[in-house]
C-alpha cells in the first residue's frame, strides 16, 4: 500500500527491467528459482528491507536474542523505490522485503521472489482464511501476509451529531463536511469513488472508471487537494481540515491523540489492503529468512506486531491475544458485515495503465 | 558606507524569516511532548533522551559523517588536483575533460543513481565485487563531489597571478615544491570552500544514497525520507538540531579561527 505512483520511481523501474532484459540473455541465472545456496557457516544475520515504523525493535531483539543472530534493518518508503533496488541488485542483499499485496504479481513476474518452503515454515497455519492463497498470491507460494488494514476517512465528531458515514462525503457536491483532504495514492482513492458508484475497485470498465474519474476531478475542486500518508490524519488533528481520507492504523493512532477525532469505512466499503513478508530471490540467508517469518507468525509474536502497529493482524491464532481495546475496536477489525464489502486491490497488469492516466488526468485539472 | 533604507531592511527581515522559520519549527518541535506531531502538547527534553537508546538513528547518524567525511576527503584531493591540472596544463583533449565535469553538476539526481546503480551491478555481476555498501556509496558520491571542487578550485586558478608561480620557478623550485609552497596556499580558501560543498552536498544527497546504500549503511536522509510518510516522529526532529547545531557550530569556528591564523601568516 501506501502507493505512491510517482513519475520518477516508475521511470526508474522501467530503465532497470529493460536493462535486466537485455543482462538475461548473457550469463544463465540458475540461482533465481531455485533452491537458493545454503548460507556459509557464518555468524547469523539477517537484512530486513522494510517500512518505517512498522516493526516492533523488541521483536527485532526477542528473534536476535533467540536465534542468535544478528539483524539489520533498512527501510523504503514505496513500493516502487523497493522494487527499483531489488532490480539494481538488491534481490542478492536483503532477506525479508515487505511488499503491498498489489504489487506482488508483477514482482513474481520480474523473479525478484523466491518461493517459500512451507516445510520451514510450520506457522502458516496460523494465518487467517481471508489470506491463505489470497488473489494476489495463489497458495502463498511467495509471500505471508504481515499486516492489513483499511482505507477510510477520518474526521471530527461534532457532539451529538452523528456523522452520515458515506463516501458521499467526499463525493457528494450537496455534502458539507468542511475542508477536506484526498489520499495522494491512486487506487485508494479510484477505489472509493468506484465504491461509491457501486462497482468493484477492480474494474476495467471504460464507462464506470470515467465516472469515478469524474466523481475525483470535481472532489479534487472542493477538496484541499491531495496528501499522502499521515499528513492528512496530521492535518485533521491539528485542525487545519474536517476530514481526511487516511489508512486506518494512522487515524487509531491519532485518536489516541485526540479521542474527538473519529475513523470509518463509509457503508459502500473499500479498499482492503495487505503487507506480505516476501524473501527475495537470490537472498543471502534464505534459511534465517525463513525463520524469520515463522517467528513473526507465532501467535504471540503477531500479536506483539500488531499491538505495536495498530494495523490488524492476519493471524488467526495472534488475534485473539491482541491488546482488548484494539481488538474490539471497528476501525482496526472491521465488523463481518463490513468485511464482505471490502475488496483487495489488485494488478491489473497492462490495465494498470487505465488508472494511471485518470490520475494524471485528476491531478492536471 | 550607505545605510539600509527601510524598505531594504523589511525585504530582508522577511526574507530571513522565510528562510529561518522552517528550521525554528524543527527545533522547537523537536521539543514537543505529542508523540505523533501535529499540535503543541508541552515541553520535553524525552526526545533527546531517547535518542541516545535509539540504535538506528545513530548508526545511520555515523554513516552519514563516516560517508560525509571519507567521500569529500577523496573527492577534496581528486578536484583540487583536476581544477589545478585544467587551468594549468595543456593536453589533447582538455576542452572534452573540462565538457565532461560538467555532466556531474548538471545530470539529474535519479539518473545518476541509476546509472551507478546498475554500473554497479554489472561490474558484480562479471567480476564479483563492488556488493552494494558503504564502498558504493563512497564511490558515487565521489563522483558527483570531484567536479564541485575542480570548478570552485579552477576559478580560483584563474584569478591568480601566474608570474607567482613563474617567479617560484625562475628561483629554483620544482613544479611539487611550487605547487606545496605557493599554489597551494593561495588556493587554499577555495580548496577549503570546495571541500566544505562536497561535504554539504554529501550530507543532503539522498536519492544518489538509496539507490547505491546496501544493507546496514542507511545514512540519515534515507532514514528521513523513509519517516515523511508515516510521520516523522519527534526524535528525528531532535535529531535535526542537533545536526543544525553541529553545522553552526562548523560554520562559525573555522571563521573564528581565521583571524589569529592571518597574523601567524608567513610559513
Amino acid at each position: 500500500m501506501r502507493h505512491a505512483l510517482k513519475s520518477l520511481a516508475l521511470a526508474v523501474v522501467a530503465a532497470l527491467a529493460l536493462s535486466a532484459c537485455s543482462k538475461q540473455e548473457a550469463p544463465p541465472a540458475p540461482a533465481a528459482a531455485a533452491p537458493a545456496p545454503v548460507a556459509a557457516k557464518e555468524p547469523c544475520t539477517l537484512n530486513v528491507f522494510i517500512w518505517s515504523e512498522y516493526m516492533d525493535p523488541e521483536i527485532i531483539k526477542a528473534f536476535e536474542q533467540k536465534y542468535s543472530c544478528k539483524v539489520t534493518i533498512d527501510l523504503y518508503e514505496d513500493n516502487e523505490s523497493m522494487i527499483a533496488k531489488l532490480q539494481g541488485g538488491g534481490t542478492s542483499l536483503y532477506d525479508i522485503v515487505v511488499p503491498g499485496n498489489y504489487v506482488v504479481a508483477a514482482m513474481v513476474k520480474l523473479d525478484l521472489l523466491a518461493p517459500l518452503r512451507k516445510e520451514n515454515i510450520p506457522n502458516l497455519k496460523n494465518l487467517d482464511d481471508k489470506f491463505v492463497s489470497p488473489a494476489y498470491d495463489r497458495d502463498n507460494k511467495y509471500t505471508a501476509a504481515y499486516q492489513w488494514g483499511t482505507v477510510g476517512i477520518y474526521t471530527r465528531k461534532k457532539p451529538g451529531q452523528a456523522v452520515d458515514e458515506t463516501w458521499g462525503l467526499l463525493f457528494d457536491p450537496k455534502a458539507k463536511p468542511g475542508a477536506f483532504l484526498m489520499m495522494d495514492s491512486i487506487r485508494e482513492m479510484m477505489g472509493s469513488a468506484l465504491k461509491y458508484k457501486g462497482y468493484s475497485v477492480n474494474t476495467t470498465d471504460q464507462k464506470q472508471l470515467k465516472e469515478a474519474a469524474d466523481l475525483l476531478a470535481a472532489a479534487k475542486k472542493r477538496s484541499q487537494g491531495f496528501e499522502g500518508g499521515v499528513g492528512g490524519k496530521n492535518k485533521v488533528l491539528a485542525k487545519a481540515v474536517k476530514a481526511a481520507v487516511v489508512y486506518n492504523g494512522d487515524a487509531v493512532k491519532g485518536t489516541k491523540d485526540d479521542p474527538e477525532t473519529y475513523y470509518f469505512v463509509p457503508r459502500e466499503g473499500g479498499v482492503i489492503w495487505v503487507d506480505n513478508l516476501a524473501i527475495p530471490s537470490k537472498a543471502p540467508h534464505r534459511e534465517t529468512a525463513e525463520k524469520f517469518i515463522d517467528f513473526i507468525l507465532d501467535p504471540k509474536v503477531g500479536a506483539q506486531l500488531s499491538d505495536f502497529n495498530q494495523y490488524a493482524t492476519p493471524n488467526k491464532a495472534a488475534r485473539a491475544l491482541v491488546n482488548a481495546d484494539d481488538g474490539k475496536n471497528p476501525a482496526i477489525y472491521p465488523p463481518p458485515e463490513m468485511m464482505a464489502k471490502l475488496e483487495f486491490v489488485e494488478d491489473l497488469g497492462e490495465q494498470n495503465r487505465l488508472f494511471d492516466e485518470i490520475w494524471t488526468m485528476v491531478k492536471s485539472k | 558606507m550607505r545605510k539600509l533604507s527601510w524598505p531594504l531592511w523589511l525585504t530582508s527581515g522577511l526574507l530571513y524569516v522565510f528562510l529561518y522559520a522552517p528550521i525554528v519549527v524543527v527545533i522547537v518541535y523537536s521539543f514537543n511532548s505529542a508523540r505523533h506531531g501535529g499540535p503543541w502538547r508541552g515541553f520535553t527534553w524525552q526526545w533527546y533522551a531517547t535518542l541516545l537508546d535509539n540504535q538506528d538513528k545513530l548508526a545511520a547518524a555515523r554513516n552519514t559523517l563516516v560517508l560525509g567525511g571519507l567521500s569529500t576527503l577523496v573527492s577534496t584531493l581528486l578536484g583540487t588536483g583536476l581544477g589545478y591540472g585544467l587551468s594549468r596544463y595543456q593536453f589533447p583533449g582538455k576542452r572534452f575533460f573540462s565538457f565532461l565535469m560538467y555532466i556531474p553538476v548538471v545530470i539529474p539526481d535519479i539518473v545518476m543513481a541509476v546509472a551507478m546503480l546498475m554500473f554497479y551491478s554489472q561490474v558484480r555481476q562479471w567480476l564479483g565485487f563492488l556488493e552494494l555498501g558503504m564502498t558504493t556509496m563512497v564511490l558515487a558520491h565521489v563522483t558527483f563531489q570531484i567536479p564541485f571542487v575542480a570548478i570552485v578550485v579552477r576559478s580560483r586558478m584563474v584569478g591568480m597571478d601566474q608570474s607567482i608561480e613563474e617567479a617560484a620557478h625562475d628561483l629554483g623550485a620544482t613544479s611539487l615544491q611550487t605547487f606545496l609552497h605557493v599554489t597551494l596556499p593561495l588556493i587554499l580558501p577555495a580548496v577549503v570552500a570546495g571541500g566544505m560543498l562536497a561535504f554539504t552536498l554529501s550530507l543532503d544527497d539522498f536519492v544518489v544514497s538509496f539507490f547505491t546504500t546496501g544493507p546496514g549503511a542507511s545514512t540519515l536522509p534515507i532514514l528521513i525520507y523513509a519517516s515523511v510518510k508515516r510521520g516523522i516522529t519527534p526524535d528525528i526532529n531532535a535529531l535535526s538540531s542537533v545536526i543544525i547545531l553541529i553545522s553552526v557550530i562548523g560554520t562559525v569556528l573555522p571563521m573564528l579561527l581565521q583571524r589569529p591564523a592571518k597574523h601567524r601568516g608567513d610559513t
